[in-house]
């Protein structure tokens, strides 16, 4: 008969105790995968400019949070972080194919000058902003006013409601743009 | 956000519910056994399925689907985890697939030319496809939706078998019903609708299955 052994790996052990609900144990699996991931995000995506390893590193975390529950305790825990890790380097890969990277300090001046107005800037009644934002479904309401009424960060956002930084882009993009032509529309 | 911080949040977070495979099975399977319950239940097998069965060819009208069903539902749940790989699974496929090509290959040389494409005509297409894929929209909707809880690093192929293990599914159940036994028939058409649904859920179930 098969018997379920305890992990011997110390992240098995964070990872099943954090599973379990204990939050520090949780904190000290992150913090000790992270250095791993920061190395595989260096090793494959040396392509990357540096300053979006980091980006990377904490997509994969965010990776990692979110699928947590697809660990299973009698399967090595290796081989599962190496996956996700593996899964959003390629992710990464492949948004930049679809984008080329410019930092964005070169433009400044002239994204100052080009910048269309904000749907939601150029109206200074709550209510009436609020009206604008009744449009949109709940969730994409609910990323519009935290990241562009709150000015919260993205990826806190993201954690927040549980979406990956590329999905929370995706659906702040559709929502502005839904907005820009109801405004336009009203004008 | 600096990485520290967002471990420190995301730890805040409350504990995850472990994946459950056992009752992602159950939901894919109602999935695919309501419809077909319901269908069956409204217009009923074909009269003579008893007599049917004694042809050694007919059962196989209802065998072949529901092994690739049942390869494809083992392969997409493995797939669910993010550290598995399909392995030597795929092979499976060859025992339907080859004993399908071989029954259409038979068909065809036994058959009298005038009497192999004897039963295609629009009525019984439009009937066959068109039946399979209505059966083939519930499971294949369902089935992403129950393998978003997963972490497929391959979602194309996920889609892809979620599409093939609801249309064979179906198919299965719709062999109950369909009355034309000829292999060159439902091998060839049973097929097409197969395939048409296991490409659509790849083309619309891969973005679903993204993380």
């Amino acid at each position: 008969m098969q018997t379920e052994d305890p992990p011997q790996d110390p992240w098995a052990k964070l990872l099943l105790a954090a599973n379990a609900g204990d939050g520090q144990a949780y904190a000290r699996f992150l913090h000790a995968v992270t250095p791993v991931i920061r190395g595989i995000v260096r090793a494959r995506g040396r392509s990357f400019p540096p300053d979006q390893h980091e980006d990377i590193v904490q997509d994969v975390l965010l990776g990692l949070h979110l699928k947590r529950h697809t660990w299973r305790p009698d399967h090595p825990v290796r081989p599962w972080v190496y996956a996700i890790a593996r899964y959003k380097v390629i992710d990464a890969f492949r948004r930049r194919g679809t984008s080329i990277h410019l930092p964005i300090e070169d433009f400044t001046d002239d994204l100052e000058a080009l910048a269309e107005p904000d749907p939601l800037s150029a109206r200074d009644d709550k209510r009436e902003v609020e009206r604008l934002i009744g449009h949109l479904d709940p969730r994409s309401a609910e990323i519009v006013r935290a990241v562009e009424l709150r000015e919260e960060g993205q990826a806190e956002v993201g954690v927040r409601l549980q979406m990956t930084p590329a999905n929370l882009r995706v659906t702040l993009h559709r929502a502005m743009k839904k907005l820009a032509a109801i405004a336009g529309k009203g004008e | 956000m600096q990485t520290d911080d967002l471990i420190a949040r995301l730890s805040a977070s409350p504990a995850a519910t472990p994946i459950n495979p056992a009752q992602m099975t159950v939901l894919m399977a109602a999935a695919i056994l309501i419809p077909l319950a319901l269908f069956l239940g409204l217009f009923g097998t074909r009269h003579d399925l008893a007599l049917a069965w004694t042809n050694p060819v007919v059962p196989f009208k209802t065998f072949l689907p529901l092994v690739v069903c049942l390869v494809s539902a083992a392969l997409v749940l493995r797939l669910a985890r993010p550290e598995a790989a399909s392995g030597r699974m795929p092979l499976l496929y060859i025992l339907p697939g080859g004993i399908a090509l071989a029954l259409w290959i038979g068909s065809f040389i036994l058959r009298a030319p005038e009497a192999r494409f004897a039963e295609v005509n629009p009525i019984s297409l439009a009937e066959c496809v068109g039946i399979i894929l209505c059966l083939s929209i519930i499971p294949t909707i369902a089935a992403l939706r129950v393998l978003r809880q997963g972490a497929s690093t391959s979602p194309a192929l996920s889609a892809l078998l979620a599409g093939l293990m609801a249309a064979s599914g179906a198919a299965t159940g719709y062999s109950l019903f369909c009355t034309r036994d000829n292999p060159l028939f439902f091998v060839t058409w049973y097929g097409v609708a197969i395939l048409f649904v296991t490409l659509m859920a790849r083309h619309f179930g891969r973005r679903t299955l993204s993380w």
